[in-house]
């Protein structure tokens, strides 16, 4: 297991360091000079002169290697440097907005984890039946719906008609419940998909004849025989469907005016702030590698085929 | 066998009710705040603001405009029509040619620190901004030669030359405003928000800022104690929030821009929705030095024909905006006669183009090459300025002409249009306090650097005599002077004035009294009370 985990903890840092250049190409390549709103937020009416000193001065007019070496060298020690636009150290800012969207992917991801067994378990105990089939178009809804309409919805009802939740706000957990149904919503839909196409397939399986010609009920071959077998294929999507809500945190934070990543990293393309782009894509790839070894380890564990071969 | 309590004494049933219990607890918990707050909330305004607040320093142009009018007064206020108001000044008087101005200041008047407003305040202000270069845009800062302090009420600002627009621009929001003397460090640094205005600052965030009522403000003092500006970045949001009581005020340009099909569905719901006229106009900009055709008037006179005012006020603004042939409402001060606004005229577009030796079809022709051109537009600019562009796509086609739509983002904007990268482009007027110098000298004199702006139109040889004219002539022609250039640019066609962007704003129910700001960098706080 641990040559495993190093074997991926190199990787990891191999693609860091490959999505780091690519980001910084992306970037610089993007039409667009930084320079022209910065030297507009000193002077409204900036000069050519003024736009050249900004240049100058944040080192914009140097060659491009020589830009990405002297990030990654700060990089590498810690120091992601400072934010264009407001002059602010970008590891603070990021530091002082991870926990927002923390909170909201934590939540989104538990959301997305109970309504997807929810959705899934119905489907299957009553497979072929109308309660499948409404799961089955709840899902169908659900995936093919996106986030910042569901927000849009979810904020009319609870909010504007029945004033139960806020509109907006990270002031505790009742601000917390409609951004994390807004994230969770859509990754819950595609989930229980993976729930119900997993039983079916288990449920056909001989084993489950053979619990079923011992007088076993249903729920309780889908509970102790199905649940166990479709686990590996649950986890490898629930660790895809929390990367993606981590792209989602973009939309829903300024939705919700949650002052996260997402929003930070929104606000950094907008300007063309290229450090703090490259610092959230870095957080972001951070935590889509740490979330991949995550979930292999959970499969490794959940599945005993797995483990005996990585032994 | 052993019993499992042995080893676990919480069973699934005592479990399962602390789980209840601790989400009960952590709901109620943050109902808590808003039970407390609620004694609060009678007196307090809670405005949404697009973006945070910012570093609000007044001799900076980073912190929000709206925000910083909450703090930070002028020596002039900027009224309604143009109309020059006393602030902390009272008494004004131009003398010397219009190269010295005697200022006689409000007595009475300190600091949210306690500091007094004097003389030598003012003095210190103005030597934080006033010469240095970066402030140069202004024309009493490019022409300032020295104050003259005469007592601790009475200060002369002495001018190299009569200043153009000079009580406008000290009027401005930034970078004029006063900032307390004690509120910066040992070397000079700002560290804090202190100035005269009514309210001072309690809190500040990247969620919003707190701010209670200054009791000893001079003025008239808001009659509820609190106002918060709550930063909601999402403009579907702020409609909600609006709707759902979470904040009492939206709206405004620069505060938190609300679309007119938003302020339309508010209206529909029962909200107060406020539109008024707005002091800037949305201007189509032609670029010959790009395209040859657009050279001649007479296909720049075809386009301006082939547009629809009216679909573009409907498609942008749901016909709240005003179609215009001008390049500035009658709210401005000195902006002219009233041209007629013109009416979308297909066959006399045609003809013109005909004449021009533009023919054939389905794209015209001339000399072999296609009368085809390329329009930029920018959403974050103009919200809903792709959907104009198609309009006119269609429409251009029917005359011929071939219209291409290039959209860039913000940052991008700021790169082509001050490059000059377009065929076509929309632009807006700077709007109050800054007409109509503002958009006469910046948007249309060659010679002068106006930045990332752009210009909408330049001919050094026709038009810039006409602009330097109407800038160094004296007061009393200044009217006919700047009549010159308007006639110059209408009788061209040198650009293409499309309608006069209205400022929307809603509230709450509880709001009442409110009026909308002289400008759009003014807050509208003043004459609000607040309702049970």
């Amino acid at each position: 297991m641990l040559v495993f985990i190093a074997k991926r903890a190199r990787n990891a840092v191999l693609l860091l360091f490959l999505a780091s250049v690519l980001c910084f190409t992306l970037v610089v390549s993007a039409p667009g000079n930084v320079a022209i709103l910065i030297a507009e937020l000193r002077t409204p009416t900036a000069t050519k002169e003024d736009i050249a000193k900004v240049e100058e001065e944040l080192g914009l007019n140097k060659p491009l290697l020589e830009r990405y070496g002297f990030w990654l060298q700060g990089a590498l020690k810690g120091n992601l440097g400072i934010s264009y636009k407001t002059g602010e150290d970008v590891g603070a800012a990021l530091r002082s907005r991870l926990s927002v969207t923390a909170t909201l992917v934590a939540g989104g991801a538990v959301v997305a984890f109970v309504l997807s067994l929810l959705v899934g378990f119905i489907g299957a105990l009553w497979a072929h039946r109308m309660p499948d089939y409404i799961m089955r178009g709840i899902a169908l809804l659900g995936a093919s719906t996106p986030s910042f309409f569901v927000g849009a919805l979810l904020v009319y009802a609870f909010s504007v008609n029945w004033h139960l939740l806020p509109t907006f706000g990270f002031s505790g957990p009742a601000s917390w419940v409609l951004p994390w149904l807004t994230l969770g919503f859509l990754p819950a839909a595609v989930l229980s998909r993976v729930v119900r196409v997993g039983f079916e397939d288990a449920m056909a399986k001989p084993y489950v004849l053979t619990a079923r010609s011992k007088g076993l009920s249903q729920t309780r071959i889908l509970f102790r025989d199905a649940l166990p077998n479709i686990a590996p294929t649950y986890l490898n999507a629930l660790g895809t469907q929390i990367g993606t809500m981590v792209v989602g945190a973009v939309v829903v934070e300024p939705l919700f005016a949650w002052q996260g990543l997402g929003d930070l990293f929104l606000a950094g393309v907008r300007f063309r702030d290229f450090m703090v782009v490259q610092a959230c894509l870095l957080v972001f790839i951070t935590f889509f590698v740490i979330l991949n070894v995550v979930v292999d380890i959970g499969i490794t564990l959940t599945d005993p085929r797995l483990r005996r071969q990585r032994s | 066998m052993t019993n499992i309590k042995e080893f676990m004494p919480i069973d699934r049933r005592l479990f399962l009710s602390g789980v209840s219990k601790f989400l009960a607890v952590s709901a109620a918990s943050s109902f808590i705040p808003s039970i407390v707050s609620a004694a609060e909330l009678k007196e307090t305004l809670r405005i949404a603001i697009a973006k945070p607040a910012g570093d609000l320093n007044p001799h900076k142009y980073t912190g929000l405009w709206g925000v910083q009018d909450l703090l930070f007064e002028p020596l002039v206020r900027y009224g309604h029509h143009g109309k020059i108001e006393p602030g902390l000044a009272t008494e004004w008087v131009v003398e010397d040619g219009g190269k010295r101005l005697k200022l006689t200041l409000r007595q009475g008047v300190t600091f949210h620190d306690g500091a007094p407003f004097d003389a030598k305040a003012v003095d210190w202000n103005l030597k934080r901004w006033i010469g240095l270069e970066a402030n140069n845009w202004m024309n009493s800062s490019r022409l300032f030669d020295g104050t003259e302090i005469v007592d601790d009420r009475h200060i002369n600002i002495r001018f190299k030359e009569p200043v153009l627009g000079l009580l406008q621009e000290l009027a401005y929001v930034r970078p004029v405003r006063f900032l307390s003397p004690q509120s910066v460090g040992s070397d000079g640094a700002y560290k804090e928000p202190i100035g005269t205005g009514p309210w001072r600052q309690l809190s500040a965030s990247n969620e919003g800022s707190g701010f209670e009522r200054y009791d000893g403000y001079w003025g008239d003092k808001p009659t509820y104690k609190n106002l918060e500006v709550k930063v909601l970045p999402d403009s579907r949001g702020r409609v909600a929030a609006l709707r759902a009581g979470d904040v009492d005020l939206i709206g405004g340009a620069f505060v938190s821009p609300l679309t007119a099909t938003e302020a339309q569905s508010l209206k529909a719901a029962g909200v107060d929705v406020v539109v008024e006229p707005g002091t800037t106009t949305m201007v189509m900009a032609f670029n010959p030095d790009r395209v040859a055709a657009l050279k001649d008037p007479l296909v720049r006179k075809a386009i301006n024909l082939g547009i629809d005012r009216d679909a573009i006020s409907k498609v942008l603004y749901r016909g709240l905006a005003e179609p215009t042939g001008n390049l500035f409402s009658e709210v401005v001060p000195l902006s002219g006669k009233r041209y007629e606004v013109p009416q979308r005229n297909v066959e006399s577009a045609k003809s013109l183009l005909e004449k021009a030796g533009w023919v054939g079809s389905p794209v015209r022709q001339k000399d072999g090459k296609d009368l085809a051109i390329e329009i930029v537009v920018s959403e974050e600019q103009v919200p809903g300025s792709r959907s104009v562009a198609e309009v006119m796509q269609s429409e251009l086609q029917e005359l011929g002409i071939a219209l291409a739509i290039r959209s860039v983002d913000h940052a991008s904007r700021h790169s082509d249009i001050p490059e000059r990268k377009f065929d076509l482009a929309f632009f807006q007027t700077f709007g109050a306090p800054y007409e109509p110098f503002g958009t006469v000298v910046g948007l249309f004199l060659s010679t002068y650097d106006n930045g990332v702006d752009g210009k909408l139109f330049i001919d050094p040889e026709n038009l810039d005599p006409l602009v330097t004219a109407a800038m160094s002539a004296p007061e009393s022609e200044m009217q006919a002077a700047l009549q010159k250039v308007y006639d110059w640019l209408h009788d061209n066609d040198a650009i293409a004035p499309l309608l006069y962007v209205p400022g929307i704003w809603a509230h709450s129910s509880r709001v009442k009294g409110f009026d909308g700001p002289a400008t759009e960098y003014d807050m509208p706080y003043k004459n609000i009370t607040l309702s049970e």
